[in-house]
């Protein structure tokens, strides 16, 4: 991976976010280099979301050190939750296309951003649906679309908010290909999940949050069963071989467990 | 048919058509991103709380009197709106009854006039046939910048439509946005509705748009066909109006026959949406 020798891309130190006027995550200090994933792991309420708003800007923070991308369109962002109108007249090509709106001003798209719209529709491997209505996608197309509009811009910090969520395990394998494609480009990701075997295959590094910060290392290092325990206030903390994974993950994800799974109580007590 | 061509060749008809297919502009631009943008209740209100504007502005100056005093009221409101929206005060109750007391006060102060109903039918549906030049030059001034305003941020108003979400994180202003936007609709109702009257603004700025969004199932295809459609139902309710006079001899306000034939066609669209499956957006 890369060395490092260049500037970060996201460089925090010691900053504190408010939600709705209310403290919400402190005491977050971390970087994100070029061509790296970090992952962003809390339990529900922990602060993830208010971080990336932070990092975007739509979040008010006080901060020792806050350095993040601040051209338009330099952070691209992949909501959670994608509160688009299925019934809106616009293809995915055009959906594509708005990411190059913040770049563009008033103006309207050049040979450029027409290149732009078609790598970033083949990145994310829907260059043939191009033409269809948006809202006619299926749920993991649509995803994609959202996150073909944020690469399409030509971001240098890509913000993942739990991707992974809801995914068949096909389009989560095209995901995870996405991602790993990003890094050799150079984007830098921070990407919030449940799913301490999707980090540790695709990030990194791991920030570990629950309304300060808990943990920021190599994923490795952080998966602790402790640290993780420690994140998710002791709720259930599964070790599965010598992976862990989160209570939340499998009621969500895997109703019908494996049998070899063990507590982790029993395994580390 | 041929005297109904002839009829256009009279000057206070062919007015009244220019009038018309400069809103068609309208209705293709603005009334197609109030569409996108659900902003019909507001455009509603506009419409209403000119109403009172208007009636002001001709008690205080007559004819000349009608712009200044539709302007006025329609920023004063189009602000008072917006904050109520953005707050999220703006339930839909309260604007309603605040609509309804606008509009009462029109009504009232209307009322108190020497024969207040010609007068009232005036302020709802306008003088479409009698428009005169300088009308339709302020008519179109102001639709002008109404159409280069929602042109210019175009790409960016349909972003924030589809997403306002997604818009504000990639950076886009909202505030401004919603700014120039209403700032157009309030232009558009404030030169049409002294010319062609409040209510038949309304239908040009929200039927076409509505009519396109069920047939066409993209953005660009729904500009062209909301504008065609507010052509084209403009002139035939023109048409109807004059058989109406001439053939029959009924003296109905043009501006209410107009949009009652957008209407019309309007719902022979739905109901060829409903009955034809492949037809539309689908």
């Amino acid at each position: 991976m890369s060395g490092h020798e260049q500037e970060p891309v996201v460089s925090i130190r010691d900053a504190s976010f408010n939600y709705n006027g209310k403290p919400a995550l402190a005491g977050v200090s971390f970087d994100v280099h070029a061509g790296e994933a970090v992952s962003l792991i809390g339990p529900n309420g922990a602060g993830k979301s208010t971080l990336l708003a932070g990092v975007l800007g739509t979040v008010r923070h006080r901060a020792a050190r806050f350095v993040v991308p601040t051209k338009p369109g330099s952070v691209g962002l992949l909501p959670q939750h994608q509160g688009v109108d299925r019934d809106f007249p616009v293809s995915l090509e055009q959906v594509v296309m708005m990411g190059r709106v913040p770049k563009r001003g008033f103006l309207w798209p050049s040979r450029d951003d027409r290149h732009a719209v078609r790598e970033a529709l083949a990145t994310v491997r829907l260059t043939e649906q191009r033409k269809q209505r948006f809202g006619e996608l299926s749920g993991g197309q649509r995803q994609r679309g959202l996150l073909a509009r944020a690469i399409a811009a030509g971001p240098s910090l890509l913000l993942l908010d739990e991707p992974f969520n809801g995914l068949d395990s096909e389009s989560r394998d095209t995901l995870l290909d996405i991602v790993r494609r990003l890094k050799v480009e150079g984007v830098a990701m921070i990407i919030t999940t449940h799913d301490l075997d999707l980090a540790k295959s695709a990030t990194e590094k791991t920030l570990l949050v629950n309304g300060e910060q808990i943990a920021f290392d190599e994923t490795d290092c952080v998966l602790t069963l402790e640290q993780v325990q420690r994140t998710f206030d002791r709720e259930a903390v599964e070790i599965d071989g010598h992976t862990l994974t989160t209570a939340e993950h499998h009621a969500s994800e895997h109703p019908h467990h494996g049998h070899e799974t063990e507590r982790a109580e029993t395994e580390t007590g | 048919m041929t005297d109904l061509l002839d009829a256009f060749q009279l000057p206070f008809m062919l007015r009244a058509l220019v009038t018309l297919l400069v809103l068609a502009a309208a209705a293709g631009t603005v009334g197609v991103m109030i569409n996108l943008r659900r902003l019909e209740f507001l455009t509603d209100g506009l419409t209403h709380a000119v109403f009172p504007g208007l009636v002001l502005g001709f008690l205080a100056a007559g004819e000349p009197g009608l712009l200044p005093g539709a302007l006025v009221i329609a920023l004063l409101s189009s602000v008072l709106l917006t904050l109520l929206q953005r707050r999220g005060i703006g339930d839909q109750s309260l604007i309603a009854i605040l609509l309804t007391a606008f509009f009462s006060i029109g009504v009232i102060l209307v009322s108190t006039q020497q024969g207040y109903s010609g007068q009232l039918s005036e302020m709802l549906f306008g003088r479409l046939l009698s428009i005169t030049d300088s009308q339709i030059t302020i008519t179109s001034v102001l639709v002008a910048l109404a159409v280069l305003a929602v042109t210019v941020t175009w790409r960016q108003q349909v972003f924030r439509a589809f997403d306002a979400g997604g818009a504000r994180a990639s950076g886009l202003r909202s505030a401004l946005l919603d700014s120039v936007l209403n700032g157009a609709v309030v232009l558009v109702v404030v030169a049409a509705s002294a010319a062609v009257g409040t209510l038949l603004v309304l239908a040009v700025l929200i039927v076409p748009g509505a009519a396109a969004r069920l047939v066409v199932p993209r953005i660009g295809g729904a500009v062209l066909v909301a504008t065609a459609f507010a052509a084209v139902t403009s002139v035939l309710g023109l048409m109807f109006a004059w058989q109406l006079s001439m053939d029959l001899d009924v003296q109905a306000a043009p501006g209410g026959v107009v949009a009652l034939t957008m209407i019309a066609v309007y719902l022979l669209f739905l109901a060829v949406y409903a009955l034809v499956p492949r037809f539309g957006r689908r």
